[in-house]
């Protein structure tokens, strides 16, 4: 009988970090378990990394490169692959330069800083990520208002947590997971819950604000105008430490009374000034906040108001409040992306960069952008596409729009696990590596201060991690990489003394904590302070001073649609077995959850004939989609709550009914309807109607 | 010997299925049976586990004694005795019991035995992010419902 190894790695099934320990047997991964010595997960796991083992041997997984003929796959080697991408785009940026070439990523498997040097060495400004919506674009709101992403402090235990619309025990955290959360929880933090949906969170809360879906950015607001009145504030904070605090409170005075902040957001006054009260004067407090708020057009200013209320409550950088925690001390992702590369001819013209400045700064366009040059040749043409680890086609607002574009490419190349609708649409197919395929510097971007060593557990078919990928399609374009990939994470933990080798037997770094280093240094703005009055922002011409702009479709901004489409459609829930479009195949997974649900009153499925169970056509301005009914009478009688990422794998034609559950055949990408600095697209509140699939 | 036995803090579950995922992971099953199941009715969720009951029904229920309960508590079926009738399915009365249509036997939680002789908890404990299941005697079980405010 065989040996089985025991492999430590780090799990990226979702955003990542989870300490995991692999069983191998004869090469094959048979299990896998939580590492009780990780930092990040201390031994848990969840349903999605736990069933690594049936994504990375699934039988419909493509485990070798693919050459579109004629509308078949055809089975080719690496090298005529890479050539043949190579050439390509090599052609394409020849005759219309590489800014006609875009390079896409999801939320990726952890090769941020691969995808980044590839483009810029390429000379294309327009590299796609979900970073305009998720993540990035509260990386680039917290970079303009206080220097850096301040990560709440569940190590020092926050005596108040709030909960700002996110459930990190059953999705996608980033820094911190939910194990964390819970045991900070659980020695008595009070909670406080903003959600428009009563998950397991709400109903523990100590204060459960069910606001209106969106809105977010007026409940802070309501948050300051008790905390400005009842003066909650740090009064030596704020007067140090705080540009524009008086102007600031002057919009909050003239604009935010309690009574519009309740009649904005269904919050009734009471509890908003319970909630600020408890937020303000428990000390230390911290606020955990999810990408809900994010996925609107009050993006950037729900980020800076969040920031504004650590801020100005003394809870930003300070022990068990919002903290900037130091880096392990490995290279950095710009400094491994070679942002300095692409020129500044090159970077003018990111598509969009003038009108979404924030998003040029954080080196990405918004999407809607590059669908818009694709589909119209304005303001020049792009003709090629290099997605990674994306689906578009589901995942990306207006999803009928994505669809015609990726067509309409002279030359598409995907990489990814299996022939998802949008690796359909390609011409070459590159085979990626699972995080057990992987050896990396892992969670190098992220802001709690670790970077873990996921180390290759197994190699299985002709796989390979997309670090490999970049890197050899790079030197086929001529570009500089290193020989192989463990020369790129030695030169990426140089700085620390450590080789790859070394560090893989280390298992993470930790950067060393220090608190209040504002004292010293200031913030990294260019008042030195926390800008609630932004130079940056007042620099591009924009309002300086944070706000809440009205929902661009509800029934209270267009009370012409909300007569056809009578309901809040709060798109996009998350579940706890799939991670965005993945997971559809695994069968594990699939059996807890068969189908798209969505989520409906009783009350509301009473006035439709609507029973538990039954299929549903949710309609939006823009298409119709169906999924089924769940009721739920923890949600508001006119709000809508449906899940997104759904596809079917399962079904035989190449459109893997793309177009059948997609939440994104509903939403919209207008430029009107768009975070106006960073291009956030507005995939969670939209106008609906819903009937019985039946009845229509 | 004092008994051993599962519970689930049902309060503090919220849901992950992580336990049914581990659960499936350590006892090699596909689609089908599920030895430990939690039901979305949210903001609740229902944990459907076996509790190895001191009088356990479908001990009592099954034909050819195929099921017994062994000296540390755990209930476990005789995979070999098994005749495939169901009956424990019928009596068990929180729907933990399951059946493999592959084998046609009735399939039931074993606590992770083998987990157990190596001092490792459950699969399904060893992975629950807010810590809700527990394993032990009267005495400990108890001692987590006191610290129960």
């Amino acid at each position: 009988m065989s040996e089985v190894r025991h492999i430590r790695t780090v799990c990226r099934s979702c955003h990542g970090g989870c300490g995991v320990i692999a069983h191998v047997k004869n090469g094959e991964v048979i299990k896998v378990e939580g590492d009780p010595e990780s930092p990040i997960s201390h031994g848990t796991m969840c349903a999605k990394g736990l069933a690594i083992t049936q994504l990375a041997y699934h039988p419909d997984r493509i485990l070798y490169p693919m050459r579109k003929d004629n509308g078949d796959w055809k089975r080719i080697c690496w090298d005529e692959a890479l050539d043949t991408v190579a050439a390509k785009l090599k052609k394409i940026a020849a005759a219309h330069g590489p800014e006609s070439i875009i390079i896409g990523q999801g939320t990726g498997r952890d090769f941020e800083s691969h995808f980044s040097r590839f483009g810029n060495l390429l000379g294309t400004p327009n590299m796609l990520t979900a970073g305009h919506m998720c993540y990035l674009s509260r990386i680039g709101a917290t970079l303009t208002t206080c220097g850096r992403h301040p990560a709440i402090d569940y190590a020092n235990n926050p005596k108040c947590i709030v909960m700002w619309a996110c459930n990190p025990l059953w999705t996608n955290p980033d820094e911190y997971k939910g194990v964390s959360f819970w045991r900070a929880y659980e020695k008595g933090a009070k909670l406080i819950v903003i959600d428009p949906r009563k998950g397991f969170l709400a109903k523990r809360a100590d204060l459960w604000l069910q606001l209106r879906p969106g809105t977010d950015a007026a409940l802070t607001m309501g948050f300051f105008r008790v905390i400005i009145d009842e003066e909650l504030y740090d009064r030596e904070f704020v007067s140090q430490y705080i540009h524009g605090w008086d102007s600031f409170v002057a919009r909050v005075k003239q604009d935010y009374s309690l009574d519009r902040v309740a009649e904005i957001t269904w919050v009734k006054q009471e509890l908003i000034r319970k909630a600020a009260r408890l937020y303000a004067i428990t000390k230390p407090a911290g606020i955990h906040w999810g990408v809900p708020t994010e996925q609107t057009n009050n993006c950037t200013d729900f980020t800076r108001t969040a920031v504004g209320l650590m801020a100005a409550t003394g809870n930003l950088d300070a022990p068990g409040g919002n903290v900037f925690h130091e880096p392990p001390g490995t290279r950095k992702i710009s400094e491994f992306s070679a942002n300095r590369a692409l020129s500044d001819e090159q970077r003018k013209k990111r598509l969009g960069g003038d009108q979404y400045r924030l998003a040029a700064r954080m080196t990405i366009v918004t999407p809607k952008c590059a669908w818009d040059a694709i589909l119209t040749g304005k303001p020049y043409p792009v003709k090629a596409g290099y997605l990674v680890a994306t689906n578009p086609v589901v995942s990306r607002a207006n999803a009928r729009e994505v669809y015609h574009a990726l067509k309409k490419l002279e030359f598409l190349a995907v990489s990814d696990f299996f022939l998802t609708p949008t690796a359909e649409l390609a011409d070459i197919f590159l085979p990626a590596g699972t995080w057990l395929e992987q050896d990396h510097v892992s969670e190098n971007w992220k802001y709690h201060g670790y970077v873990l060593a996921r180390q290759k557990v197994v190699e299985i078919g002709e796989c390979w991690q997309d670090h490999k990928i970049f890197m050899e399609l790079g030197k086929r374009m001529g570009q500089q990489w290193w020989d192989t990939i463990e020369d790129s994470l030695d030169w990426l933990l140089e700085p620390t003394g450590l080789t790859w080798q070394e560090f893989k037997k280390k298992g993470y770094l930790h950067g060393e904590q220090k608190y209040y280093k504002y004292r010293e240094k200031g913030f990294s703005t260019p008042t030195r302070k926390v800008e609630l009055y932004s130079t940056i922002l007042e620099n591009w011409g924009r309002d300086p001073l944070p706000k809440y702009t009205e929902i661009p479709e509800s029934p209270f901004s267009r009370p012409d649609l909300a007569e056809k489409y009578p309901y809040i459609l709060n798109a996009g829930l998350r579940t706890p077995t799939f991670f965005h479009s993945a997971n559809r195949q695994i069968p594990w997974l699939r059996e807890i959850r068969p189908d798209p649900i969505v989520e409906i009153h009783p009350a509301t499925a009473e006035k439709h004939g609507i029973g538990e169970g039954d299929w549903v056509w949710i309609e939006s301005p823009r298409g119709r989609i169906k999924e089924k009914a769940k009721l739920n009478n923890g949600i508001d009688p006119s709000v809508i709550v449906a899940e997104h990422g759904w596809w079917f794998p399962e079904t035989g034609s190449a459109d893997h009914g793309w177009e059948v559950s997609n939440i994104n055949m509903l939403t919209d990408n207008s430029h009107e309807s768009m975070d106006p600095v960073m291009g956030a697209t507005n995939l969670r509140v939209l106008l609906c109607n819903i009937c019985r699939c039946g009845d229509d | 010997m004092e008994k051993i036995s599962l519970v689930f803090r049902k309060k503090d579950c919220m849901g992950c299925h992580a336990c049914e995922v581990a659960c499936k992971q350590e006892h090699g099953l596909g689609v089908g049976p599920r030895l430990v199941r939690v039901l979305e009715k949210s903001p609740d969720y229902v944990p459907i586990y076996c509790h190895h009951c001191a009088k356990a029904p479908c001990v009592e229920a099954c034909p050819v004694e195929a099921i017994s309960r062994n000296e540390q508590g755990i209930v476990l079926i005789d995979d070999d005795l098994c005749i495939g009738c169901k009956e424990c399915l019928e009596a068990c009365p929180f729907g933990a019991m399951q059946f493999e249509d592959r084998r046609e036997v009735a399939l039931k939680c074993d606590l992770c035995q083998h987990r157990l002789a190596e001092n490792k908890p459950p699969a399904c404990i060893s992975v629950c992010p807010t810590a809700c299941i527990y394993l032990g005697g009267k005495k400990s079980i108890a001692a987590v419902f006191e610290k129960t405010p």
